[in-house]
């Protein structure tokens, strides 16, 4: 086929809905816009993309919005696999994709999902390595020299290969299903949302890995990485990784381009339900050239430096930009050396280690670390789900264990990670009540405590809806709302915005801070992702190895580089971008903020643009 | 958090034979454990499984499941000289209590063979680790599919385990008891547990198959194997050692020795 040399992938015309024996819609009716909660529809809507060879494309969009899916036409997933209704045609690697088993194309095309418990079918890591060769018949003595060459692309050359996979981080499970991929040695290898589920040190790693790989740097025989990459992140930061960009709106690609183009077309963006990269968003502000805006801290650096601009403070140096736990009330949470250690079969392990922590009324504090630092162990005190071993927690000056479980559970809600872990009912308002219900409400107080709560996530006139066939974003809302439900005084949150997309996340947690702000619902969330740590918690509390390495304003953690590194975590970009040029200022923890603080003068909207020189890791493009 | 695997991880003679061979090793102790009626012959394979557990450093596993070992051994003793023939000379005589010695030692021995079939197994899976087992199972000649069917739900049983102790939480943290005396009450309180459980179960079971068939997973076609089994000298001087431990049990017990 002639396209095959200089195009990977292309797509013609491809319409594809979940429903079986669905007509399909006539290309012409296929324009408008798509509900990105509604499923019923055709999901690709007449979609015509090609992924350049030799590219690494990062596909982005709205949750729901088809991005997982067009994937999954890369490597036959669609049509083969997934029994729905497709139209159209799929060439990868100059063959037939529809007419071609998931299998077959697993010769050339490799994939790796986000959930990484569901891709590992390995009894230990050298089996699970072995696995993807050994199906496509790969001979024995070819395996030993691929298992090796995989486990150190991924470094994790040192585990031991007899090792079972349950017992490794999950950061580690990650890196070892791209050992597992990277073994077949594909062409074209797909990644759909690689690192959502890991904490930033495991993202740091896959990070590390796709680069090796895009690089082409994977040491070993007659294969040193894929040719062409294909991902989906919601995460800007990973997006900023590859040289062209896809964005999908409403089942079609909507722009398409490198990715310094599409990353500064703010109005693209913004209608294709993408974050706009802080900077970006920062720079439009200030009136820089559009196709000039940053897109890293250090191209955002050598701009102001550029333009001489100057910096100001941007806020009070307690206050959240979301305008969250400002005034502080009366002591709510006391816990003193807190202690807790799980049983296992080799003895107890300790994961909370002398824990001294007060929240007061109102506030909204963030719990950051790593995987295994005990941050998540530490909050299921708050709710008595744990009891301390050594030490104790009081709320509002009673132990928690004195309080019942019932008692304690209508004043601290608790938010866990993945809604599908509570959701059970058949409709929405039946789950919302649950709570309530248990805790003795009845009558026409649960009645109105369901309406309000429903009201609040946005999900009234829904309530005989069935939960399970509701989007991620919503079934979140359900959970939320079955907590708001036994109206608590305290929420505390798992992993809030794991799983949502830009737009859902921010509309969750404004709600949240809204929450706080008008109803003074103190809130403890758990969380990897310091761009919600930076908006909304003016304190951060650093878990490290089971104890608070550090307690201390947000700001201020943002503000010292220094202290960041020591924990392992990566600023948000504009805070990264203001501590270069901020000197004694408080840093700036938004784009907003940034833009306030360096639009005192109008230095930056006169200033000539710095070109592209200046702009460093995006030019992969051409490697 | 806490492991649910039985296996430990050593480098002891049993962890070292092949899968293959320690089902015969556990043949060697269940053959004269089942052949033998009287105690003092099944205490052989009994002391034997727990030299076993020994050796693979798997007495630890011990204190997950006494309580079933100790209960079985009751439960045997009280059971079993209810059916059977009283006879030889009276050891207990307390009211309504009344057991002679053939009774006490046939249930002894009742209550010890089960123990060992047990203790048997504990060793195995103290000493074989999952990978083992499916690859013990193919040597065997089991077919791939199957093999790997178990596989993968030796893999995944602590997985969903994690899952059903979040799920069981999360409903806990919304006011969920479970300790209503009302027997249909209890049971339907199980249902927001069971469901969450179930439905995570069942979302999983997709993307585990598609990512299945994205590694090139079809049993269907042709497909080589990384590491076989080698069945080396001394997994050949287990098999023997089965084979005549077994012709001996059933020569000595066919003859009346060691039974009733």
């Amino acid at each position: 086929m002639s396209d095959s040399e200089d195009v990977a992938v292309r797509l013609r015309d491809v319409v594809f809905s979940y429903v079986r024996n669905a007509t399909l819609p006539e290309p012409e009716e296929l324009t408008g816009e798509a509900d990105p909660d509604e499923r019923e529809g055709p999901v690709l809507r007449g979609v015509d993309v090609s992924v350049p060879a030799d590219s690494f494309t990062v596909v982005m969009g709205a949750s729901g919005g088809g991005k997982s899916t067009l994937l999954r036409t890369f490597n036959a997933i669609i049509p083969d696999f997934i029994d729905g209704s497709f139209r159209g045609e799929v060439d990868v690697l100059g063959v037939d994709a529809t007419e071609t088993r998931v299998s077959e194309m697993a010769r050339d095309v490799g994939m790796v999902l986000q959930d990484y418990e569901s891709q590992l079918f390995g009894t230990s890591v050298e089996a699970e390595v072995a696995f993807g060769p050994e199906n496509l018949a790969v001979p024995a003595e070819e395996i030993e020299p691929r298992i090796e060459q995989s486990l150190d692309l991924v470094g994790l050359d040192d585990l031991e290969p007899h090792r079972e996979p349950s017992g490794l981080s999950g950061g580690q499970k990650q890196r070892l299903v791209f050992a597992g991929v990277a073994a077949t040695h594909p062409e074209l290898l797909v990644l759909d949302e690689p690192t959502s589920d890991l904490d930033p040190r495991g993202t740091r790693d896959i990070v590390d890995v796709v680069n090796t790989l895009s690089a082409g740097d994977a040491a070993g025989g007659d294969w040193s990485g894929p040719d062409t990459i294909a991902m989906v992140t919601h995460k800007i930061e990973e997006a900023l990784l590859a040289d062209h960009a896809v964005l999908l709106k409403d089942g079609r690609p909507f722009r398409s381009g490198t990715v310094r183009e599409v990353f500064t077309d703010t109005d693209a963006l913004t209608a294709a339900r993408v974050a706009v990269p802080p900077l970006v968003e920062a720079f439009d502000e200030l009136g820089w050239p559009e196709d000039d805006l940053p897109l890293l801290p250090e191209e955002a650096r050598d701009r102001v430096a550029a333009a001489d601009a100057e910096y100001e403070a941007p806020a009070e140096p307690g206050v959240a930009p979301g305008g969250t736990g400002a005034e502080p009330g009366d002591l709510l949470f006391e816990l003193s050396d807190v202690t807790f250690a799980y049983d296992t079969d080799r003895g107890p392990v300790t994961a909370v280690d002398g824990v001294d922590l007060t929240v007061r009324e109102g506030e909204v504090v963030a719990l950051v670390g790593h995987n295994g630092s005990g941050k998540t162990t530490l909050a299921k005190h708050f709710n008595g789900l744990h009891e301390a071993d050594d030490g104790s927690v009081s709320y509002r000056g009673r132990p928690v264990p004195e309080y019942g479980m019932g008692e304690i559970g209508r004043e601290v809600g608790f938010v866990f990670q993945n809604p599908d872990h509570q959701i059970f009912a058949e409709t929405v308002r039946e789950e919302v009540a649950f709570g309530p219900k248990n805790f003795g409400l009845t009558g026409e107080e649960l009645e109105r405590r369901v309406d309000r709560a429903l009201e609040t996530v946005e999900l009234d006139g829904l309530d005989d809806a069935d939960p399970f066939a509701f989007s991620k974003g919503q079934r979140q809302r359900v959970a939320l709302a079955g907590i708001l439900a036994t109206d608590p005084e305290v929420i505390v949150f798992d992993e809030p915005t794991t799983g949502l997309d830009a737009t859902q996340q921010r509309q969750f947690m404004d709600l949240v801070a809204e929450l706080n702000r008008e109803e003074g619902v103190t809130v403890v969330m758990v969380t990897h992702d310091m761009g919600t740590v930076a908006r909304y918690a003016p304190r951060t509390v650093v878990m490290r190895d089971g104890a608070v390495a550090d307690d201390l304003p947000t700001r201020e953690l943002f503000g010292d580089e220094a202290t960041l590194a020591e924990y392992d975590l990566v600023p948000p970009h504009p805070a990264a971008c203001a501590n270069a040029v901020r000197g004694d200022e408080p840093t700036a923890l938004t784009a907003e903020e940034l833009a306030t603080a360096l639009g005192g003068t109008d230095a930056l909207a006169d200033a000539e643009p710095v070109g592209d020189g200046a702009s460093t890791a995006t030019e992969g493009a051409d490697r | 958090m806490s492991s649910t695997s039985l296996y430990v991880d050593a480098d002891s003679f049993l962890h070292r034979l092949d899968p293959r061979a320690k089902l015969a090793l556990l043949v060697a102790m269940a053959v004269p454990a089942y052949t033998f009626g009287r105690p003092a012959f099944i205490a052989i394979p009994f002391v034997a499984a727990l030299v076993g557990l020994w050796i693979g450093q798997g007495l630890r596993n011990l204190r997950r499941v006494w309580f079933i070992i100790v209960a079985l051994f009751v439960v045997g003793l009280v059971v079993w000289p209810g059916f059977v023939e009283r006879g030889g000379p009276v050891v207990v005589d307390v009211g309504p209590l009344y057991l002679t010695e053939r009774q006490t030692l046939f249930a002894l021995g009742r209550s010890l063979r089960i123990t060992s079939f047990i203790l048997g197994g504990l060793v195995y899976v103290s000493t074989t680790s999952n990978e083992e087992i499916v690859r013990g199972m193919r040597g065997l000649g089991l077919p791939y599919a199957f093999c790997f069917a178990v596989g993968t739900a030796l893999r995944l049983f602590p997985t969903f385990l994690d899952a059903a102790g979040t799920v069981r939480q999360a409903q806990e943290a919304r006011g969920l008891e479970i300790s209503s005396r009302n027997p249909i009450e209890r049971a339907r309180s199980f249902i927001p547990l069971l469901i969450p459980v179930f439905m995570t179960a069942f979302r999983n079971i997709e993307t585990q198959s598609m990512a299945l068939e994205a590694r090139g997973f079809d049993t269907r076609s042709e497909r080589t194997f990384y590491r076989d089994s080698d069945f080396a000298f001394r997994d050949w001087l287990a098999v023997g050692f089965t084979v005549a431990v077994s012709v001996a049990s059933i020569a000595l017990s066919t003859m009346g020795v060691g039974t009733f």
